[in-house]
């Protein structure tokens, strides 16, 4: 005999037709109790809707938790990664690894490229210029570790087997998402575009807290560990994808830092004071010399030939 | 309540207009079982009220009940293949989801926050999953908290869709009597 849960369950079926319907109704009206049963079982189940990727992640520390009792001693596997400045992007593997253990692979992009990368698993990996980070998959985890740069992740749904991405001392975990990481210079900005994103300590001793991050949000930790939490436009952060640079308030010098990471000629700029000037718009990185072009019509900036490229002064 | 018609007197409604007055809770229990909430379904069911309200009034109808349950299956679908695909993870359902779980829970806290606070309930939750023998488990997981269908599920799993649905009324069945308030 159908009962309320039973009546849920068929009713997901892709093909539900009018005849589900017609025999649902008649369910319906066979008895008030069946009504009061099917209204609370629906309660449930629109429960878990409004919160499905929360409790993901919990299902997934807490079986991360059970892991850790059950093996302590793991090996860690964060591994460091190969040369940053490779000319290139190239794959190699730069852990033999054990036996069982599949080899990290290390992607790495040069100044002004640009990479997409897909790995076994489906996800996508869009590296930016002077990135270099290594990939494990495993049977029960997919590990990246991004030693510098910046990556856009695209992941694929695989509860089985949690994502992380491990930078600069921080442990980014997902369950399926996209979102923006960028490790510089010590410092950490994450950036959420789609579904939940947990970013937390590397080890339990390590300063600083969890968070969890939904799509608009941004974390930011600076180099003494001072953490952030910032609404964003995702795809403002996103935007590099596409050869898009925005920037809302961000001082000079952080704009010319990226800018180098683009472009063979280097910029410097002459004055520290300058550096600080905060920078508002869109930057279409094309071509240097029409990109230089565009920014000093905007800015109250000259550039000038200088030994290892261009000199930004105050006009 | 019912939605009404412009100007459209209960003696000139067709056999349709008014099978679906009469059937009106039944068609939104039909279409809440797909949509994340009771809203989203009444949503759906005003959808298929302005649909058979734009129907020619004189349209011969011998089965107004097979029909009503035709158009609200396929809205049902429709909705299902607009939502869960593209925005289930996209921003903007997040961003009401959470807007909806913060407004039980806190008001005016920061957002960071609001995670923490539902976090209680999100721990049951995880929990009452947590506790389903495996099978069923994974089954509920993959189709309801990873938004696979039945039949992507299936694959998964590599079992027939039919022990699929098995698995999830089962898991429901459990789940509601595990968190019953």
């Amino acid at each position: 005999m159908a009962d309320a849960a039973a009546w849920l369950a068929r009713l997901q079926r892709a093909d539900v037709s009018e005849r589900d319907g017609l025999e649902f109704e008649a369910w319906l009206a066979a008895a008030p109790a069946h009504k009061t049963a099917y209204r609370r079982t629906l309660a449930m189940w629109h429960e878990f809707e409004s919160c499905t990727d929360e409790v993901l992640t919990e299902l997934t520390t807490q079986a991360r938790h059970e892991t850790l009792r059950r093996t302590p001693t793991r090996r860690g596997w964060m591994v460091g990664a190969g040369g940053a400045a490779l000319a290139a992007a190239l794959a190699v593997a730069v852990v033999p690894g054990l036996v069982t253990e599949p080899a990290a692979q290390t992607f790495a992009t040069g100044k002004g490229e640009r990479r997409k990368i897909t790995l076994a698993d489906g996800s996508m990996i869009d590296l930016n210029a002077e990135t270099s980070l290594s990939v494990r998959l495993t049977r029960s985890a997919r590990e990246v570790t991004l030693a510098d740069g910046q990556a856009i992740f695209d992941v694929t749904h695989d509860p089985a087997r949690p994502f992380t991405v491990a930078a600069a001392g921080r442990i980014v975990r997902v369950v399926g998402t996209r979102f923006d990481v960028r490790s510089r210079q010590g410092e950490l900005a994450v950036t959420v575009a789609g579904g939940k994103v947990r970013v937390a300590p590397a080890t339990s001793t390590a300063p600083g807290r969890a968070f969890l991050l939904t799509p608009g949000q941004r974390l930011e930790v600076d180099r003494a560990g001072v953490e952030q939490l910032k609404a964003v436009d995702p795809e403002e952060t996103l935007g590099w994808r596409i050869g898009r640079l925005v920037y809302r308030g961000e001082p000079l010098a952080n704009v010319v830092a990226d800018l180098n990471r683009q472009f063979e000629h280097q910029i410097e700029i002459s004055d520290p004071e300058l550096g600080k000037m905060p920078i508002t718009g869109v930057i279409v990185v094309d071509d240097q010399a029409a990109v230089m072009a565009r920014l000093t019509l905007m800015l109250p900036i000259r550039s000038v030939p200088s030994q290892r490229g261009l000199l930004l002064l105050r006009k | 309540m019912a939605p009404s018609g412009p100007s459209r007197k209960a003696a000139d409604d067709g056999a349709l207009v008014q099978a679906f007055f009469e059937k009106r809770e039944s068609l939104l229990l039909f279409l809440a079982s797909r949509t994340r909430c009771m809203a989203t379904a009444e949503d759906l069911i005003q959808d298929l009220y302005l649909k058979l309200a734009a129907m020619d009034a004189g349209t011969d109808v011998r089965a107004p009940s097979a029909l009503l349950y035709r158009m609200a299956a396929n809205l049902m679908i429709d909705h299902v293949r607009s939502t869960q695909r593209s925005s289930r993870r996209a921003g903007q359902w997040r961003m009401e989801t959470r807007a909806l779980l913060s407004g039980e829970d806190i008001v005016d806290e920061p957002a960071a926050d609001e995670v923490v606070v539902a976090k209680e309930r999100v721990r049951q939750l995880a929990e009452a999953v947590a506790a389903l023998p495996p099978q069923m488990g994974r089954a509920f997981r993959l189709h309801k908290l990873e938004g696979m269908s039945q039949a992507e599920t299936a694959q998964a799993m590599g079992v027939s869709v039919k022990m699929i649905e098995q698995h999830i009324q089962a898991a429901i069945r459990n789940l509601s009597q595990r968190l019953r308030t």
